[in-house]
């Protein structure tokens, strides 16, 4: 594919919707001036006119050519400033940028996704593509860890979710509270809980990096293959074009040679979770 | 007209003033203690030919310190640029191959390129640190030069490799006194680029070849780095100086306008990420992190050297830091 408009050129968009999803998690519906594809996984650099620029991960179905949704937690200095967004502004977006998920290398497999936090929302991406096609898929199992109960996001999605036929959803908190029915503790424990034939299983991670290294480390001692586990690796993507260099991870430029990964790929390269 | 040629000094500089009425032409100016790009005028003394790198790598002619990279430009005329060191035309390989690559081309960056007239010379006179020789590069134009030049007594020696440098200097003919290469100055030019090389191998015997560094770096230690970075002050000036150096940051501006600023790896916060992990946190991480992305990453993703072997970097660093001193030495204690 070879891009010809001018590739440092936000398209504009306008925020059609705030959805509040935790105390530090907002998402935000967009409505981009035209049509606009991305595979999921793939990621966009929103921008806020005259102030700066972040990566994500839409969180929405790569069905959806109208809309597009972003799920972005309060972190640093441009999320802080995404926060103040309402409904009626208009933000810039730029991409779609990046390798995303390989969906069809996951046909006829059982789908093990391991999520946390404000990783959830490019699963979620995922998992629209994936009930799209779900009769191409032996089952799929979400595992996905919050701190606490109201850091959990997505509930109205989950509800569905847990409806549709050979998904399963499990989930764990940190810290529960006297209301919280699953699981407490870290999400890899939810891995113990979960029936999957391993030989014929592909995982896929994306969470804090901290998580990302522990559940990595589980699901190799569970038995999964190096070339079997997917991760989304979060750097520092500025460009999106493999230019600016502030993404490297050893020979890689995640922003366009990633975000995801096997764990194969990036293995032996320094400070991978940090 | 020939493709080599000579023509008096007097005679060129009427050409360039000639030229400069509709084009930005520069030329390498020897100043208090430094030789550096400036633009040409009739007024301007001390222009020098054949000498060794000027301060400013070809880089920032074609990548700006500050560019805005998405309001359309008006057209401007062409840059000349005269002087260009091999080892800076060389470095354009990798830029071309990160900024010009096919899937996500860079239009600021093209378009510098397709303006400007490269026009290089050989080097007579080498620097300090200068080591190009050691990483296989010919301390004369070779390649990427649309013309080349060299001063022999009064005369500027002219030779056209590109249609580029044909359009341009194909002017010359009809309009100045020109004389066919005479064959003592080719006899010359040979000699003296055989006597620049020796210098360069014999100043750079110690130093091992870029494969060999690239090994000797991804083999050594942590601990190494911690010495070889305590004079560091993270100032950046070897990664903005460097004519290989690409790493760039995005800065926004109003209606959605952005500017492309150089940047550096050494810089504090440079991958930080929102959250606040940040995998270049300690300075002697960073420090090495240079190093092995010249020598051990970009060659396992791309065609071209990282390192031309310009010495600009060790010119510069006010920690008084080596990395030739660096190499050897690591490259002594490899082999007991």
């Amino acid at each position: 594919m070879t891009v010809t408009h001018n590739i440092y050129k936000p398209i504009k968009a306008r925020v059609e919707r705030v959805i509040d999803e935790s105390p530090l998690i907002k998402s935000f519906v967009l409505i981009p001036e035209h049509d606009f594809s991305f595979r999921t996984g793939e990621f966009i650099e929103l921008t806020i006119n005259g102030y700066g620029e972040a990566p994500f991960t839409p969180s929405s179905s790569p069905l959806e050519k109208k809309k597009i949704e972003v799920t972005v937690m309060k972190a640093g200095y441009v999320t802080d400033k995404i926060h103040t967004l309402k409904a009626g502004e208009v933000v810039g977006i730029r991409g779609p940028f990046g390798r995303g998920y390989p969906v069809e290398k996951f046909y006829g497999k059982e789908v093990v996704i391991l999520g946390g936090g404000c990783g959830f929302a490019p699963i979620r991406s995922l998992l629209y593509n994936l009930i799209a096609e779900k009769d191409k898929f032996e089952k799929v199992i979400l595992c996905y860890g919050s701190k606490t109960p109201e850091d959990c996001i997505y509930k109205p999605f989950i509800d569905e979710l847990r409806k549709v036929e050979r998904f399963e959803v499990y989930r764990s908190v940190d810290k529960a509270d006297e209301n919280w029915k699953e699981r407490e503790g870290v999400v890899t424990l939810l891995l113990d809980d979960i029936n999957v034939n391993i030989s014929n299983s592909v995982a896929i991670v994306c969470g804090p990096p901290v998580m990302m290294k522990y559940g990595t480390l589980k699901l190799l001692e569970m038995g999964y293959p190096e070339t079997s586990i997917y991760l989304s690796m979060e750097k520092n993507m500025s460009c999106g074009l493999g230019k600016c260099g502030h993404c490297m991870m050893g020979k890689y430029y995640v922003c366009k040679d990633g975000p995801v990964f096997t764990y194969d790929e990036i293995r032996d390269l320094p400070d991978i979770w940090l | 007209m020939k493709s080599t040629f000579q023509i008096s000094i007097h005679d060129w500089h009427l050409f360039l003033l000639e030229l400069s009425r509709d084009n930005a032409v520069y030329v390498p100016v020897k100043t208090y203690n430094d030789i550096d790009y400036k633009l040409y005028d009739e007024d301007q003394t001390n222009i020098v030919y054949n000498i060794a790198r000027p301060v400013t790598p070809l880089k920032t002619f074609l990548l700006p310190v500050k560019e805005n990279v998405v309001i359309e430009k008006n057209k401007y005329n062409k840059k000349i640029i005269i002087g260009i060191p091999a080892c800076d035309l060389k470095a354009l390989e990798i830029l071309d191959e990160i900024y010009l690559d096919e899937t996500f081309v860079d239009h600021t960056y093209k378009e510098n390129r397709e303006r400007s007239v490269l026009i290089g010379t050989d080097c007579h006179e080498i620097c300090e640190n200068c080591h190009c020789t050691s990483y296989g590069i010919e301390p004369y134009p070779v390649n990427h030069a649309d013309a080349s030049l060299i001063l022999m007594d009064d005369d500027i020696i002219i030779n056209i490799h590109t249609t580029k440098g044909e359009e341009l200097l194909g002017k010359i003919a009809p309009a100045y006194p020109f004389k066919e290469l005479q064959a003592e100055n080719l006899a010359l030019i040979e000699a003296k680029r055989e006597i620049v090389k020796r210098k360069l191998d014999e100043n750079n015997r110690l130093l091992p070849d870029y494969t060999t560094t690239g090994i000797l770096i991804r083999n050594s230690s942590d601990e190494s780095w911690l010495k070889h970075s305590k004079t560091c002050v993270s100032c950046g000036a070897c990664a903005t100086i460097c004519p290989t150096c690409t790493c760039f940051l995005l800065i926004d501006r109003p209606d959605f306008e952005k500017v492309r600023q150089v940047d550096a790896c050494q810089y504090p916060g440079f991958e930080r990420i929102a959250a606040g992990e940040d995998p270049l946190h300690k300075k002697s991480v960073r420090f090495r992190n240079r190093y092995l992305c010249k020598y051990v990453w970009k060659p396992e993703s791309f065609n071209s050297l990282a390192c031309t072997g310009c010495g600009r970097c060790i010119d510069t660093c006010i920690g008084n830091i080596s990395k030739n001193k660096i190499f050897i030495e690591m490259h002594a204690s490899s082999h007991g």
